[in-house]
């Protein structure tokens, strides 16, 4: 149980970084720790005391072995995350080339 | 080549030693992805960070003299295509999606699994091509030139 509150612990650093920071840097990457967060839950939920990974292979024994579905879904989650930080800093590149700043504080003339 | 851009000389010339060991590991990777941990998911990503050490040591301009840029693109458009062709084949044998229409060959052996060697391999190019040209893009912008992308 403890593990999966230390994930949540993370998970809210994460959020905190995301609210109280003002540059722009520091928000994509505590979006970035917001998503680990979420990630190693998934693999845990997946974990089972000393069980093996699941690869069969040439003279191994069949044993208890960890859950291999969070993995597979963690794996696209990770892609998805890729995405989503690539589309952050390509907006967060924009940004910069029209305000000169990384200080969202001083991002102001957003209309017209 | 100038000596101004990219990083300094050891650099470079670690970056060329490697850059083949790179690329070797990212195929093995790619083509035991059905025997071991890895597949065309992360042999890709191992393929990409070997074009981005690259990017990284030697600047834009030698990269867009040794590579040919619009070629990547149409490669890596194509992948998708190609995993649906590779689908479609099952369809046209009389079978669903992706059915194994291949041999399933002798066990641990390197052709074990039929379809999952070929998906593997264009997964790979297209993961790999992808992360390239991502990181290609973002790296068009210069922050001296100023307001013109």
């Amino acid at each position: 149980m403890i593990i999966y509150l230390l994930c949540f612990a993370l998970f809210l650093i994460g959020l905190y970084g995301l609210i109280t920071k003002r540059d722009l840097i520091k928000i994509i990457l505590a979006s970035g720790i917001m998503g680990y967060a979420a990630n190693l839950m998934i693999v845990l939920f997946g974990y089972r005391r000393s069980g093996v990974y699941p690869i069969l292979e040439k003279g191994k024994e069949t044993a208890v072995m960890v859950d291999p579905l969070p993995q597979a879904l963690v794996l696209t989650s990770i892609v998805i995350e890729l995405g989503t930080t690539a589309m952050l800093v390509a907006l967060t590149i924009k940004l910069f080339n029209k305000y000169k700043t990384f200080d969202i504080s001083k991002i102001r003339r957003l209309r017209g | 080549m100038s000596e101004k851009q990219g990083l300094t000389v050891i650099v470079k010339t670690i970056t060329r030693t490697i850059l083949a060991i790179i690329f070797l590991y990212g195929f093995y990777i790619i083509l035991h992805g059905h025997l071991s941990p890895g597949g065309g998911f992360g042999g890709g990503v191992v393929l990409a960070l070997g074009f981005l050490s690259v990017l990284l040591a030697y600047g834009r301009p030698p990269v867009q003299k040794w590579l040919n840029i619009p070629v990547l693109h149409s490669v890596e458009s194509s992948g998708p295509l190609l995993y649906v062709a590779l689908g479609l084949l099952g369809i046209g044998a009389g079978g669903a999606f992706l059915l194994n229409t291949l041999g399933k060959g002798r066990l641990f052996d390197l052709w074990s699994s039929g379809f999952i060697l070929p998906l593997n391999v264009v997964i790979g190019i297209k993961v790999g091509l992808s992360l390239f040209l991502a990181v290609w893009a973002l790296t068009e912008w210069d922050p001296e030139k100023g307001d013109d992308i």
